[in-house]
């Protein structure tokens, strides 16, 4: 008998970390060991022609706060990141408002158009993401459709023409164009797994169909809506491109200072510290939506009272 | 694992004779007339690979990251200097370089790389002024001074339409020659002054862009750039085919402009240094360089070359500057690594600040 219960026991132990273990690897080995790299770098000096300083000068450890002062004492950085967290925000808001009835829409069709409206949310995909950036640059070019249309109507109400590429607005268009499918996606994975007889029931006792979305539908579909706003937010919060292809002289954001930082500057310990303050503030967001999830993921008391 | 490592080192010495000689060429895009390698690659019995980059940035930034593999890059001279100070580079042996006499001697001996030890003029492009020759006109604005860029009198004919290029180096040599001053002062004073510069007349620009602007002068969306003269030729190219109704011309500013010549040198890790200097030689071959100015419309230091050069481009005085605006050009040095962090300071301030 004792033999066997080792067995046993040793065996799904080997199974679990034959399987967990490749991509605990590939997570240590691709995102722990280069934020430590990157932690370190952020203490050193920047070398005179690019890269660093050398780690050990005259016998001595060359480490400083230096990136770090200079990241507090001016408010300019504060300010990048309030604009880019706001940016991100704007995003996430406009992606759910859209994405949430579209899935909701793909979640409830029959399953032979089912799998066609997926695919056509996947479609993008299947073309270059900078392809597709530069395609809006036609599109919200000044003589195309588009740019016309707007200030025909503008030019009705009196105003003066506006441009539409280079400006605030093409990135956040471009921003929720990009990422309205990592919204759809996870929302519709949770509301598809729905169940239908919770609705029934709470018509039956005289709900209406507002009261039964928000009340049934949308407290359940609340993980989703985490998920979707975590892999909306976060890419969003960094990027870079399209405020570069997109936007105007004023659309700077903290994943354009980061990239100045290691291109034109130079300045690896300061691209660092942007970018150490950049992967906590993800992770925070992240871990506070992954919070707040798993507090709904309880059942809400609607819920718990529709069950009843 | 130990009778395993030899075979592996022999392996990988045995792989170079096994594949076919190979001529890898770190490149600008589009810096070379495709003519040229296959008459290369016929002479030397190799394949030429090319990658490209964008910018010197991204060049340094490769290299400073360690990547290895290349033989030659083609860098402009300032990020020479910071390749040679960096230990990156492998001396040139002269002696297999007997074209090296068809360059002018100006562009030879340069503080960059006093007596050329690693690297030889390749070609040259100028930081200046492109424009909507029809439009400009309609608007009666001047193209021949920075003041069209940066002075609000004269841009708010034309707001919304101008596009400067996204680099803090290259805007603050112009706005430092607009101001009267040289594009490698270092004076902080000075760059505050520039910084104001820019400011005024960021509130007109449609963009900070050095990558579509070729496209949105073609197409006629901006009209007015600060831009490489080599691109702003091929906006006209384009213009040209496509057969727009306007011309994109190059203006050459009166207070003077940036000059970048880039130069071959081989890495230190070359796996072929034999066939970098063939190359070398090769392109200091005049025929060979005036193909590449005929195709991009880029500036040339080989004094070989200018008989089998086009003779609109050797007029074209954005190209071939006359000796008095030859003098007003600069070649931008590089900045230490305080200077470039003050720099950075105010360009994220420029760009982030309304």
């Amino acid at each position: 008998m004792k033999p066997k219960s080792i067995s046993a026991a040793t065996r799904p132990r080997v199974g679990k970390w034959l399987v967990t273990g490749p991509p605990l690897a590939y997570l240590l080995l691709f995102f722990a060991i280069p934020s430590l790299i990157m932690v370190l770098a952020s203490f050193r000096t920047p070398g005179e022609f690019g890269g660093l300083a050398p780690l050990f000068e005259e016998g001595r450890l060359d480490l400083n706060l230096d990136s770090y002062v200079r990241f507090f004492s001016e408010s300019i950085y504060a300010q990048i990141f309030a604009k880019s967290v706001w940016y991100a925000l704007a995003t996430t808001l406009f992606c759910l408002a859209l994405a949430y009835p579209l899935a909701a829409l793909i979640a409830k069709s029959g399953r032979r158009y089912r799998d066609l409206l997926l695919l056509l949310v996947i479609l993008p995909f299947w073309s270059n993401f900078l392809i597709r950036v530069y395609a809006w640059m036609i599109i919200f070019g000044p003589n195309a459709a588009l740019a016309r249309t707007v200030n025909g109507v503008l030019a009705w109400f009196g105003h003066e023409p506006v441009p539409l590429l280079f400006s605030s607005f093409a990135v956040l268009v471009c921003l929720v164009y990009v990422h309205l499918p990592f919204m759809v996606l996870p929302l519709y994975a949770n509301l598809e797994k729905h169940d239908q007889a919770l609705l029934d029931a709470a018509q039956d006792l005289g709900a209406n169909a507002w009261q039964r979305f928000w009340r049934i539908t949308f407290p359940l579909s609340l993980p989703g809506v985490y998920a979707g706003a975590a892999l909306v937010f976060i890419p969003a919060l960094g990027i870079f491109a399209i405020p570069d292809i997109l936007g105007g002289p004023e659309d700077s954001l903290i994943g354009n200072v980061i990239k100045q930082q290691f291109l034109e500057t130079r300045d690896w310990p300061f691209g660092s510290v942007l970018s150490i303050v950049l992967t906590i503030a993800a992770l925070f967001l992240a871990g506070l939506a992954a919070c707040v999830a798993r507090g709904n993921l309880g059942t809400p008391s609607s819920v718990k009272a529709a069950r009843a | 694992m130990k009778k395993l490592l030899p075979l592996l080192a022999s392996l990988l010495l045995a792989m170079p004779a096994l594949a076919k000689d190979e001529f890898h060429l770190y490149n600008w895009n589009n810096y070379i007339a495709p003519e040229t390698i296959k008459r290369f690659e016929d002479s030397c019995k190799c394949e030429v690979v090319q990658t490209y980059y964008s910018d010197n940035e991204e060049l340094l930034a490769k290299l400073a990251a360690g990547a290895k593999g290349y033989d030659m890059l083609v860098p402009t001279s300032n990020a020479v200097e910071a390749l040679i100070k960096g230990k990156q580079l492998k001396a040139i042996d002269k002696s297999q370089l007997p074209n090296l006499k068809n360059i002018d001697p100006r562009y030879l001996d340069t503080p960059f790389d006093p007596g050329n030890k690693y690297s030889v003029p390749y070609a040259m492009s100028t930081t200046i002024i492109g424009y909507n020759e029809q439009k400009m006109k309609e608007l009666g604005l001047p193209t021949d001074t920075w003041a069209v860029i940066f002075d609000p009198k004269y841009l708010q004919k034309v707001k919304g339409r101008v596009t400067v290029l996204d680099s803090s180096s290259e805007l603050f040599a112009a706005a430092l020659k607009y101001l009267g001053y040289s594009a490698n002062d270092v004076d902080e004073k000075h760059w505050k002054e520039a910084a104001d510069a820019i400011k005024k007349g960021k509130p007109y620009w449609a963009a900070f862009n050095a990558s579509s602007y070729i496209k949105e002068l073609t197409v006629g969306n901006i009209w007015l750039v600060h831009g490489y003269s080599n691109d702003i030729f091929q906006a006209n190219l384009d213009a040209q085919a496509a057969k727009r109704s306007f011309r994109i011309l190059q203006g050459m500013p009166k207070e003077g402009a940036v000059l970048a010549v880039d130069n071959m040198v081989i890495h230190k890790d070359a796996p072929r240094p034999d066939l970098a200097h063939k190359f070398m030689n090769f392109m200091l071959e005049g025929k060979n360089s005036a193909e590449l100015t005929n195709l991009i419309g880029s500036g040339n230091p080989n004094l070989d070359a200018v008989k089998y050069i086009k003779p609109e481009i050797l007029k074209n005085p954005a190209i071939f500057p006359d000796k008095a605006v030859a003098a007003k050009l600069e070649q931008l040095k590089e900045l230490t690594a305080a200077q470039r962090r003050l720099r950075n300071r105010m360009w994220t301030e420029i760009k982030a600040g309304r």
